[in-house]
Order: C-alpha cells, then structure tokens, then sequence
C-alpha cells in the first residue's frame, strides 16, 4: 500500500483562477458570459464542447463534470456543464451551450468526461438535444419507443403513447445463439433478487464471467424534476426529495433542495435550525447506511441472515429517533426554506436521552458486525480486490460519496464546500484505497461513527442552546419569487454521494427549470468497468457496493 | 453392542408377525420401507416449514411463526395445505420428461440412501432396513444420484438461470465428492469394513477412560482432522450455505428450483432436506458413533436423532451466519485444497493403522 495520499488537499491548495484569467484561457471558444449564482459562465459554439472540455479539464484543473443540464428556452435549446474540482468543489465554473432551435444539435463531452454518456443520454431523452460524437445516443428513461422529449416546451402531454408490440425490442427473445461466439445473453432484472429495486441488466456471459453488462434503468422514473417544476418554492416541492433516495435518507435530499432554493432566494438559515438539520441529516445517514450494509451482506451471504436483521434492527432505532424528531418514519417533509418545520420534540430531555443511548449503543453494534462481516475471511476472499474502480476512473465516471472515497479520492461536500453546522464540528471524512467492494463497505461502516460523532455534538449543543435563541425558522416571504433568469447549482453530501439541484428562476413562484443531479445515477455508470471479467458473484457484489436507489437513479 | 448384532427390521416384522415365505419378507420389507420413510420424512416436516423458521429467527432475534397453534406449531399442516394448493405452472418449452422426473428422483434419492442407516433402537426395535457388506459404498452412490436430478432440473426448465445453477451442481458435487467418499475411506481402513453396523461397532469400543466414564471411540475423537474434512465435504455435497452455490439466492435466482412451483417445488425442497438429514446420518454413523449415547441401547434411535438434528442446526448456523464462497473459490478449494488434505488423511491413516497392527 502506497503511503503517499492519491489526493492530499492541504499540500498545495489549488490556485484559483478567476473568472477573467479563465476568460482569457478559453480564448476564441467564449462567446459571451453567463454567469450563475453559484459559478462564472462561459457561453461557447455547439461544436466547441470537447475542446473547451478538455482546456478546463487538463488545464485549469476542472476534473469533475457534477452534472448536465438540458433546457429549451423560447428561443434556443441550451445544454449546461457544470464543471468542479475533487480537490476543491467551491471552484466552479458553467459551460453553458446554446443550440439552435430547429435543429438542437451540440458536440458531445463524452469523449473528456465519461460521465456525460448517460447525462446527454437524458438531456436528448427528456429534453430533445441531440449530441454529435456520443457513442450511444438512446433514449435511456424513458421506453425507445416514446414519442417526443417531455421537458421541452412543445410537448403535447396529451399525445398517447401508443407503440405497436414490434415496435417494441423483446429482451427475452427466443434465440440468442450465433455461430461465431459462446457467450450467453441473461437479464438480470427487472425482477430479480438482488438488483435493489427495478433495475435490468443486460448481461453477456462467457461461462459465469461477465463480458459486457449494460445498465437498462427508467423503471421508477416518475417526473419528479417535471413535478418540482410545477410546485411553488415554498412549500410544495420540498415533499418530492423525500421520494428520491427514498431508502431513509430523507432528510439529506431535503437539505439539496433547501441549500439550492435558500442560495437563489437569499435566505438565512438560524444557527439553532442549522444544528438540528445537521443531527438530523446524520441520522438519515446513519439509516441509510445501515440498509446499505444489511443489503450488501444480503447480496454476499445469500437469504436472510443475522447481519441484516442486525443492521435492519440498528436501523428502527434510528428510524425511531427520526420519527421523534419528524413526526414521520419515511417521508419525512421536515425541512422548509430557512429552516425546520418544527423545535425537537418534547420533552426534549426524553429526545436527548434516547438519542444517547442509541449513540452509546453503536459502538458496541458495529464492532459486531466488524466481528460477523468484515473480519470473516469468506467474506474477505469474496469482497476483497472484487468489483475494482481505480480513483481515475472513478473521477472520469464523475462517482461521488462513499463510492468514491473508497477508491481512495478524499472528497467530501460537507467538508470541502461546507454547509450546514458541519465545519463547525470535529469529525472526519473517510477514505480507504482498496478501490474495491471491501472498501466501499468499510467506508460506510466508519461513516456511521463519524455521523455518530456528529450527532453527538449536535446532541450537546442543543441542550445547552438558550431556550430564547432557538428560533426555527428565518423570515420567509409566504410566495418565494426569486429574481428573473438566475441560476443556481448547489448539492449537498447526500448517502450516496453528491446530491445536487440545479434551478433556474423566471420571476415566478415556480422554477422554471429543476434539475436534479443523482448521485446514484453517476454510480451506477460504472458498473460496467467494476463488472467486465468478473465472475456473476462478483456483479451481484459491486452492485451491491454501490449501493444504489432506483428511486434516485430514475427519479 | 458386543451381543450379536441386533435383528434387522424387516425380520424383526417377520418374526413378530410370523409372516411366511418371499412374500411374507416382501410385505415386512415394504411396511419396515414405509415406517423409516416416515420417520425420516416427519423430520422433514418438522424442519421445513417450522424448525428451519424457529431456528433462523432465533439466531437473527425474531419470533418467526408463532400464531397458529402452540409455538406455531400448526404451521405445519397450514404450510402443507397452502403449498400443494397452488397451482402448478408448467414454463413454455420445458423439457417435459425431464423437467417432471427432477423433482421425484432428488428425494428419492436422499430417502434410498436411508435404507442402509442404523438408526437406532427403539424399544424392541431396530430401526435398520438392511446391513449390505458394501453399505458406505452404497449410501454415497445414492446420495450422489441427487446431481443427476439437480442437472436435469438445470437442463430441462429451459431457463438460463436454472442452466447455471445444474452446471454449478454439477462442478461443485465433482468437487467435493472425490474427498467426501475418500475421507471416508480412512474410516473404513479404521474399522476394517464397509457394513454400517460394522462401522458402528468398532466405535463403540472405549477409547479412553475418565474418571470411571468410558469414552467411546468415535472416530470424531480419533480423527478430528478426517471429522473437520468430512464435515466441510458433506455441507458441500449437501449444497448448504457456505457452498449453496447452485441455488445462490441473490446471484442465479434459485438456481435449478428456479421454475418449479406448488408440488414440485415441494419436492425439491423435501428432497433438499431429506438430503440434510442423510448427510447428517452419514456423519452420525462414520464419525459419532451411530446411535450410540448412554443410556440402555432401546432408546438410542433418540441420540440418533439428536445427532442428526445437531447436523441440522449446524447447517442453519452457517446458513446465518456465513457468506457464500464464489463458484470458482469452491472448485478451487475443492480441487487443490480438500483432495490434497483428504488423500493425506488417507495415507496417514493407513500409516498408522498398518503400523498399529
């Protein structure tokens, strides 16, 4: 094992370069400025995306394309890259990428960031661009067969959907045999045990090993980008996160909206409200590992087994917490713009003692299943140098969360673009370099305690907070309209990674465009460079490792 | 048991009866057939729809069935009811004589080999259908026949899933057999022959004595190294967690059950089971001392069924508490690590056998 750190953020701090000398790095390619909230804008020609791609990448240092925005505007399709560091997420910088209105077509920015196949896959899915150069541009949410992209503005939502059955590609056709090779087709999915939800996997077998694998996703796909876009601000999009990562790590997806509309509208959030959604964040994180770890024993030890139960059982406790705390076990609404919905429960004394025994309990919980999964030596020869994602590749695929940091890559929201309480508070953020399906879960099991950690200053900074000072909510006007054409992207340490909302406002009380960046989504991605030449077993288990929700892959 | 060795079951029928003639021996073999075949199959009722419940819940902290009847008992004829009222669904394309035979010829196959099982006394009767010379032979060949049913159920569901589950079968029973079947062999080089009750009756000699208790010499205390490779064999051979490698929930479905629904779902899984507890049998009587316990020799069917419900309760440990090996680690460790240790163990012992003697 290599001493030396695969990213060491404190050696030499990344010089930022500003808006002007990046200007004047991208030379001829900028057409104008346009700039967001949140980051410098440079508006390029269509058929410029992977040159300035690269510039920004290979020059300036911006190694991790968050996310791709697609949008129709009355007079022109726009794509935008949203384009950040590993090493320091607050450098941010827009690509923004007009493209005609009859004819939307625009360069692809697959061949810099690997990550942009399935993010201009959806962007031509939902909102009509189509992208030159990308290897495989199909529709990818929705069935190959819909007719028209919903989120661009001419869309006749009244248009049936009707296909006729040829039209229809059967995945269970009768013959996949051929003559030159003796490989097997197999589904994995959509219904099969362990692919976590509605998720198919085209898989080609030669024997048990794998020689291509293709992720088929869209089955839980419900609009909810489309659905935020027609709620107010104010109060009615903030249930929709709750039904992403649905997996209990509610409150996590809340605070990416909160984070994104407070930033827009330029609320303050109090300090006392700040501290209580820390806890609770946590907790949801705490949650959602724990079903992350029962699954993934699930996936590795076959059938019901003590470490799930085990995990499911440390999971209700902290569910019942939640519960105090939201008056909700799953959907739990709890945060509003500027704030939390309501104080801690009282007696706030009973809250705080039966959150200390749970954090009391833990230590003792995990070093069980230290004992009963990590330290077990079958568990080792089967998760252990399985399913790798070396850092490059796993930056390149644009992973994020524990997914990555256990390829080693120290990269973590809540510490590098803090929010919340969290820079506040001592803890730390965890890396492990085995880039493999032992670390990613090692990863998870150390980030309970350090969310315990959390949890437990939080815990003693409540009950010490003046009873005059704990003021829940900042002064939200009752209609939020935030100014005309601003946009923002901002994203949060969600359980799986980054979680990030990107909003454009139109003076309205609606958002004219709500773009969600999954963290799952560009997980998932990489399934196929941990799975190829590996054995089934083993696809089964870095799946598992990557711990994703389809509710947040399809969204 | 240094009498003469007590009087097989179906002529203790004869005798008590005083059924006459071929026929007579026919009529007493076929009751004595259906009276074990009962036994062992009760056990499997117990065990599937109940025990296997119980046992689980309890190592992972639930209740498990509780509701119908005492500890849930009643599960048990509510389970049979509900799965033979299912309907059966026949998937397009399957093979048709061989995906219907899969199911018959797996239990048949673990319940033949319980033909030459001594279970025991009970009371005046001992639970042993017949003492062939080639005994240990014998119940190995019908165990092994259990492949050829996992393979025709792989084959003929026209499922790929089920197709890898068969090949899996049978990968792992190669595997696993060769070291199960010589390992055992060294209990034969110790006891000088292949008849069970022989096999049984060298075990009972003393051993060793502590404290004025005699300590038999089963050939677990002889040879705890052949006990520890002949346990891990037999969880291999019987597909148990951790080598459940042709089922492999979460990888390949259910494996080779994969299509089968309602009876002949049933079967397989009685055959899985019945295969449990002959696995169990085997170990009780090559390694435990049959159903040697103390206590007079009339109850000792009850060790018998101790030892093999222990064998069971181990299997549902492991199913617990530990993770499958990949289908390649298993040929790997069947291949170039139980052969090589189990052919060791058999040298070694005829070493020291021979030297002793």
């Amino acid at each position: 094992m290599s001493l030396e750190p695969l990213d060491s953020p404190d050696a030499d701090v990344i010089p930022e370069r500003t808006p002007e000398e990046l200007e004047a790095l991208l030379g001829d390619l900028v057409l104008a400025r346009d700039d967001h909230l949140n980051a410098p804008g440079f508006v390029i020609r269509p058929d410029t995306v992977q040159e300035t791609l690269s510039i920004l990448k290979e020059q300036a240092g911006y190694d991790h394309l968050s996310l791709v925005t697609a949008q129709e505007y009355e007079n022109r399709y726009e794509s935008i890259y949203h384009l950040k560091k590993f090493d320091d997420p607050t450098q941010e910088v827009s690509v923004v990428v007009p493209a005609d209105k009859d004819q939307p077509v625009s360069e692809s920015g697959e061949a810099v960031f690997r990550t942009a196949d399935w993010h201009e896959r959806e962007a031509y899915d939902l909102v009509g661009i189509e992208y030159d150069d990308h290897p495989d541009l199909r529709r990818i949410l929705l069935p190959q067969t819909w007719q028209g992209h919903p989120l661009s503005l001419d869309y006749d939502m009244n248009q049936p959907q009707i296909a006729a059955l040829p039209a229809h590609v059967n995945p269970i056709q009768d013959h996949h045999r051929d003559d030159e090779s003796d490989t097997m087709f197999l589904n994995i999915g959509p219904h099969h045990p362990a692919t976590h939800g509605v998720l198919h996997l085209k898989t080609v077998l030669d024997g048990e090993q794998v020689v291509d694998i293709e992720s088929d996703i869209g089955y839980l796909h419900r609009c909810e980008e489309q659905m935020a876009q027609s709620g107010t601000y104010r109060h009615q999009i903030m249930p929709y996160p709750d039904r992403w990562d649905y997996i209990s790590a509610g409150l996590l997806n809340e605070w990416a909206y909160a984070r994104a509309a407070e930033d827009l509208a330029d609320i303050e959030v109090p300090e006392y409200a700040q501290v209580i959604r820390t806890m609770g964040a946590e907790m949801c994180r705490i949650a959602a590992h724990m079903l992350a770890l029962a699954t993934f024993a699930l996936d590795v030890n076959g059938d019901f087994t003590a470490t799930f139960m085990y995990a499911i059982n440390d999971r209700e406790r902290v569910q019942n917490l939640l519960e105090d705390l939201t008056g909700q076990r799953l959907m739990f609404n709890y945060f509003r713009l500027g704030g939390v919905v309501w104080d801690l429960p009282e007696p706030r004394e009973e809250f705080f003692s039966k959150t200390r025994d749970f954090l009391d309990q833990l230590p003792g919980n995990i070093e069980e299943y230290h004992n009963l999964v990590t330290s077990n030596e079958i568990f080792q020869m089967r998760t252990i140098d399985t399913g790798i994602l070396p850092p490059e590749v796993a930056k390149n695929y644009g992973a994020t969360g524990p997914v990555l940091r256990g390829s080693g890559v120290d990269y973590d929201l809540r510490r590098d673009d803090p929010y919340g309480y969290y820079d506040e508070l001592d803890w730390d953020v965890i890396t492990e370099d085995g880039c493999d399906n032992y670390s990613r879960l090692l990863v998870r099991m150390q980030e309970v305690e350090e969310s315990a950690k959390i949890i437990g200053q939080c815990v003693d900074l409540l009950e010490d907070w003046p009873e005059d000072e704990r003021t829940i909510q900042a002064n939200v006007p009752r209609t939020l309209r935030p100014d005309d054409d601003n946009e923002i992207y901002r994203a949060v340490e969600a359980a799986k990674g980054e979680l990030g909302i990107y909003i454009r406002s139109d003076g309205t009380d609606k958002p004219a465009r709500f773009k969600i960046r999954s963290p799952c989504f560009s997980n998932l991605q990489t399934l196929p460079e941990m799975a190829n030449g590996e054995y089934i077993p083993d696809v089964i288990a870095a799946l598992g490792s990557l711990d994703i929700v389809l509710g947040e892959v399809d969204r | 048991m240094a009498d003469a060795p007590a009087q097989l079951f179906p002529e203790f029928i004869v005798d008590t009866f005083g059924l006459p003639g071929v026929l007579g021996e026919v009529v007493a073999a076929l009751i004595a057939a259906f009276v074990v075949g009962n036994i062992v199959l009760a056990f499997t009722g117990v065990a599937g729809p109940w025990a296997k419940r119980k046992i689980t819940a309890a190592f992972t902290d639930r209740i498990a069935v509780s509701r119908i009847g005492p500890f849930g008992l009643l599960i048990i004829p509510a389970a049979a009811v509900q799965l033979l009222a299912k309907e059966l669904i026949v998937p397009e394309g399957v093979d048709r004589p061989t995906w219907d035979l899969a199911p018959i010829i797996l239990p048949a196959s673990a319940l033949l080999g319980f033909a030459v099982i001594p279970m025991g006394q009970l009371g005046p009767v001992n639970l042993h259908l017949a003492d062939p010379e080639v005994g240990l032979a014998l119940v190995f060949a019908f165990a092994s026949i259990a492949s050829v049913s996992l393979v025709m159920a792989g084959y003929g569901s026209n499922n790929k899933y089920s197709m890898l589950g068969g090949l899996r079968a049978v990968a792992q029973n190669l595997a696993y057999e060769i070291p199960l079947i010589v390992t055992a062999m060294s209990v034969v080089i110790f006891a000088g022959t292949l008849e069970m009750s022989g096999i049984v009756a060298a075990q009972s000699e003393t051993l060793f004595s502590v404290g004025g208790f005699d300590i038999p010499a089963w050939y677990a205390l002889v040879n705890p190294f052949a006990f520890v490779l002949f346990l891990t064999a037999n969880m291999a051979e019987i597909g148990r967690n951790p080598f459940d490698i042709p089922e492999a929930p979460t990888e390949i479905v259910a494996g080779y059950q994969t299509e089968y629904s309602s009876s002949y779902f049933v079967l397989f899984y009685l055959g899985e089971f019945v295969h449990i507890f002959l696995g169990g049998a085997i170990l009780a009587v090559t390694f435990l001392g049959g159903a040697a316990g103390p206590g007079p020799e009339s109850i000792s069917f009850l060790w018998f069924v101790v030892k093999i419900w222990g064998f069971f309760l181990f299997t549902q440990w492991c199913r617990s508490a530990l993770p499958r090996v990949r289908i390649d680690q298993l040929i790997e460790i069947g291949w170039k690590g139980m052969l090589v240790l189990s052919f060791a163990n058999l040298v070694l012992t005829a070493v020291i056998v021979g030297g002793i003697a």
